[in-house]
């Protein structure tokens, strides 16, 4: 009888140490990757399937500390393997304050929209600002721009439960990426044309007085969002943001979509401008964190989960499994961003 | 036989989970030791702490059920939004997560990134509330009122307020800015230049004159409001509906409440994780804000005076806002933009330093013989970050011009008298006093109470915000019965703030306070955090 406890005991001890060798050995396998996140994409790295294939696939574990687009460019990047923006201006920005990165790519891509509510939608359209043909509703950007530099009230348009004057909310544009692309959309309208060093100087004070009237601005695309679908219809009445956060919004929160989606009105300005995500790799870490996010099905749970269309123009599968009304196929009326110096020029005249 | 062995196999696994969950729980334990926590709620051995708005006190038998349920145990250490944003900006931040009144705070604090998770649990508006009767003379009941209307009925002296300060507190700070916004006549948004107007300085500071009480937090302002005798508070919707249903039941008139159209803005309560690196800590706050945010927590929310996110209030629970108080569920929350980083603390400043009605307080300290040491090293320090500018601008402390500080030092008996008036060298003067005094003697607070009582009658009170500022480290010889008699001669309603310290008897403390409508503040663990806030409040 002693023998055999004394038996089970040493294979005990064998399972045991089994047990802690397996553990130890995942544990060395498994790199810590860690960088600054613009915030409308936290939600595609905490997805469990998403982090699963970095784990089985590239081994790893990709953390991150969020931050905008542009403050992560100068922000401190001890231990940091990676940047991960939402415009090449970042990049262009980071190759003018650091030189060339370890190495650098376009992950996926998401146009610029308005969000709104069903009432400031109607108004809008009855005012000739917005236009809704079939499902899609557009923006008229140089009307939208014309009523807001009139300053024209809410009331004026037909909501005089809202208060003060028709503006759109971004996040600040010196900070954060989908106000910095709203703020180059508002510069191409103001100049009737791509923005360009020369012609952006004649509209700068304009953009300034449009800028100014907005007062505090968040510094994330996310918690703007956030914010537009819970402080309600008077708080945030109207907000650019990108298209892909919606999306994600009614893949992860069926039910509450389900509450609010009558409600909910997602605007394409025409024309608007592509966010293209890009990551910045500062190390080798960083580089096998882009391998493992242009990894195939990383991509299609970009798309599926979150939103992000992985190519240009046509949404890379169906979007009705969405569930969003008023989502276009395929985004046509696309100007190209102010090039790095016209957005420099922007940011500082804001800042 | 096999069975046996994969059993026992099995179980030594558990074994081994077991002890390394114990030995995780250890470690908790010992990591939170030091910071001490206005409430504990649950006794498990998985502790958050959080650092949270007074307001959210409401919320704690909600957070007790869970952290029951799910083995917690919940630390909150309420603090006004305004502190917490300076908390974030620490490079030592001993909390798990964060939860002040608005997202702005915490925006604009969390400039080393370490906040996650951030979701809004509720809103509330910051409003009015006006006694009944009052709001009905003055035309309030039943229609759209303006901030200007208010500020006529408060120019006019028809109507007297408390509100938190705007330097300390979200709801202060939201009401103050909202008073700007109408005074300058509703511009787009509020400039550096504007704020130099001295016709704008005349009117604010004419404004804050009809100021009663100011408190250093929302919730406690609800407090004084309801042992003091006030006409109207600014405060959250949800308190002015925890306040009223505390009138009511002891059947007194309720408050009606006012959204000024012009100058609402709304707290949406975003509780953020603390991004510490530890995984655990992570999925406990997670567990915790999901429960937060289900139906069933959110109904129990709503029945605390709160709004859900995207659907507002249920009709289960509308009894909770009823119409006769003026309460608009379903009004649309329009509030008014904040004003860009720069501007608002700009406006911050002049707040603290210009147009806030000015403090008169009266600091006793004791200097008796078992202050020695420590305990004085510590009143000094302690006094340091409030006299001097350089240190007290880190937290909006600063002195105004017109501010009255005296000092009364104390041991059996009182040892002196400074007076120092305005920001410039007669209150370095003070801080040079506090240096220079030696420990010796006896204790007796009542004597030094009641000779800054008696120093308070060569003072206009209605200029100033007035108040007595006691800190003692032990059981007090003299009698309660002197300084009653001198706060009887006074015969003005002038708070006794006290700070407990070494071996202070609280009985003693909070007689004074409640005898004042005053409270006693903790200085055992952190003196100097405990000044700071007692300032906070005047």
């Amino acid at each position: 009888m002693k023998t055999k406890w004394i038996g089970l005991a040493i294979l005990a001890a064998v399972v045991i140490a089994a047990a802690l060798y397996a553990f130890a050995a995942e544990k060395t396998q498994v790199t810590e990757a860690n960088g600054y996140l613009g915030g409308e994409k936290i939600g595609l790295l905490e997805d469990e399937e998403v982090q699963d294939v970095f784990r089985s696939r590239y081994h790893l574990h990709i953390d991150y500390a969020r931050a905008g687009s542009l403050e992560m460019i100068t922000a401190d990047q001890t231990g940091m393997n990676y940047l991960f923006p939402s415009n090449q201006t970042a990049l262009e920005l980071y190759e003018q304050v650091k030189g060339a990165p370890y190495r650098s790519e376009i992950i996926f891509n998401t146009p610029i929209v308005l969000y709104t509510r069903a009432r400031v939608a109607e108004a809008l359209t009855a005012q000739g600002i917005a236009q809704r043909k079939g499902e899609i509703t557009t923006v008229d950007m140089e009307k939208l721009v014309s009523c807001i530099e009139e300053g024209r009230s809410w009331a004026d348009i037909g909501l005089p439960e809202l208060y003060g004057d028709v503006y759109v909310g971004t996040t600040d544009p010196t900070k954060s990426n989908s106000g910095n692309m709203f703020a180059g959309l508002l510069a191409n309208t103001l100049c009737g044309g791509v923005a360009d060093k020369s012609s952006v100087e004649a509209v700068l004070p304009r953009l300034q007085a449009i800028f100014q009237k907005l007062g505090y601005m968040e510094s994330s695309s996310s918690d703007l969002f956030d914010q537009f679908l819970k402080t309600g219809v008077g708080a945030k009445p109207l907000i650019a943001g990108y298209e892909s956060q919606l999306l994600e919004f009614a893949v992860q929160e069926p039910e509450t979509w389900a509450q609010i989606r009558d409600d909910i009105v997602l605007l394409y300005p025409t024309p608007t401008v592509w966010s293209s995500h890009v990551c910045i790799a500062l190390d080798e870490t960083g580089a096998a964190v882009i391998d493992a996010l242009l990894d195939g099905d990383v991509q299609r749970l970009a798309w599926e989960k979150h939103g992000f269309r992985t190519g240009l123009y046509d949404a890379p599968g169906d979007i009705a499994a969405f569930g969003v009304p008023g989502v276009a196929q395929e985004i046509t009326l696309v100007a190209p961003m102010p090039d790095a110096a016209t957005m420099d020029r922007i940011i500082q005249s804001l800042s | 036989m096999k069975k046996r062995i994969l059993r026992l196999a099995a179980a030594c696994l558990l074994l081994l989970t077991a002890l390394s969950l114990c030995a995780c729980e250890a470690q908790t334990k010992t990591r939170t030791e030091g910071a001490a926590a206005d409430a504990v709620l649950g006794r498990g051995g998985k502790v958050l702490r959080i650092l949270s708005g007074s307001e959210n006190a409401a919320l704690e038998p909600i957070l007790e059920a869970y952290a029951k349920e799910a083995g917690l145990r919940i630390e909150m250490t309420y603090r006004g939004s305004l502190d917490i944003m300076r908390a974030l900006s620490q490079e030592d931040l001993p909390y798990d997560a964060v939860w002040p009144a608005s997202s702005l705070w915490l925006n604009v604090g969390d400039t080393n990134h370490r906040v996650k998770h951030a979701e809004s649990i509720s809103i509330t508006p910051v409003v009015f509330g006006i006694r009944k009767s009052l709001a009905g003379n003055l035309g309030f009941v039943g229609r759209e009122v303006s901030v200007r209307d208010v500020l006529s009925a408060i120019e006019s002296g028809e109507l007297r307020f408390c509100m938190t300060s705007a330097t300390q507190s979200n709801s202060g700070a939201s009401a103050y800015i909202g008073f700007l916004y109408a005074l300058l006549g509703d511009p787009d948004a509020i400039t550096l230049e504007d704020l130099e107007s001295e016709t704008l300085q005349a009117q604010v500071r004419s404004l804050f004159s009809g100021v009663d009480r100011s408190s250093g937090s929302s919730d406690w302002l609800k407090e004084m409001f309801l042992s003091g005798d006030f006409d109207a508070m600014v405060n959250y919707e949800c308190l002015i509906i925890e306040t009223n249903q505390a009138l009511v039941a002891r059947g007194d008139e309720p408050l009606y409440v006012v959204y000024p159209y012009d100058g609402l803005s709304i707290a949406d309560s975003p509780l953020g994780y603390v991004d510490n690196g530890d995984d655990e800590k992570e999925a406990w706050f997670l567990a915790l804000q999901n429960y937060l945010l289900s139906e069933d927590a959110q109904s129990a929310i709503q029945r605390t005076g709160r709004r859900s996110s995207y659907t507002g209030v249920d009709a289960r629970n509308r009894d909770v806002f009823p119409e006769t108080w003026g309460l608009q569920p379903d009004r649309v929350l329009s509030p008014i933009r904040m004003p860009a980083s720069d501007v608002l603390f700009a406006c911050l400043d002049l707040y603290q330093t210009e147009l806030r009605k000015p403090s008169l307080s009266v600091y006793c300290l004791d200097y008796s013989g078992s202050m020695y040491g420590e305990g004085s090293e510590q009143l000094v320090a302690a006094m340091d970050q409030i006299l001097l500018q350089e240190n007290a601008a880190q937290h909006f402390l600063q002195a105004s011009e017109t501010e009255v500080n005296i000092l009364i030092p104390f041991e059996s008996e009182v040892l002196d008298v400074c007076t120092a008036v305005g920001n410039g060298e007669e209150l370095e003067a003070l801080d040079a006093v506090v240096h220079s005094l030696e420990t010796g003697g006896g204790t007796d607070m009542y004597a030094a109470a009641a000779e800054g009582l008696r120093r308070l009658r060569d003072y206009d009170l209605a200029q100033y915000t007035p108040a007595i500022i006691l800190l003692t480290d032990g059981q007090s010889a003299g009698s309660f019965s002197e300084f009653e008699q001198a706060y009887a001669e006074l015969g003005a309603d002038v708070p006794v703030f006290s700070i407990m310290f070494g071996d202070a008897d609280e009985e003693q403390l909070r007689e004074l306070a409640e005898y004042t409508n005053a409270r006693v503040f903790d200085g055992r663990e952190d003196l100097i955090g405990a000044f700071r806030s007692v300032k906070g409040y005047n």
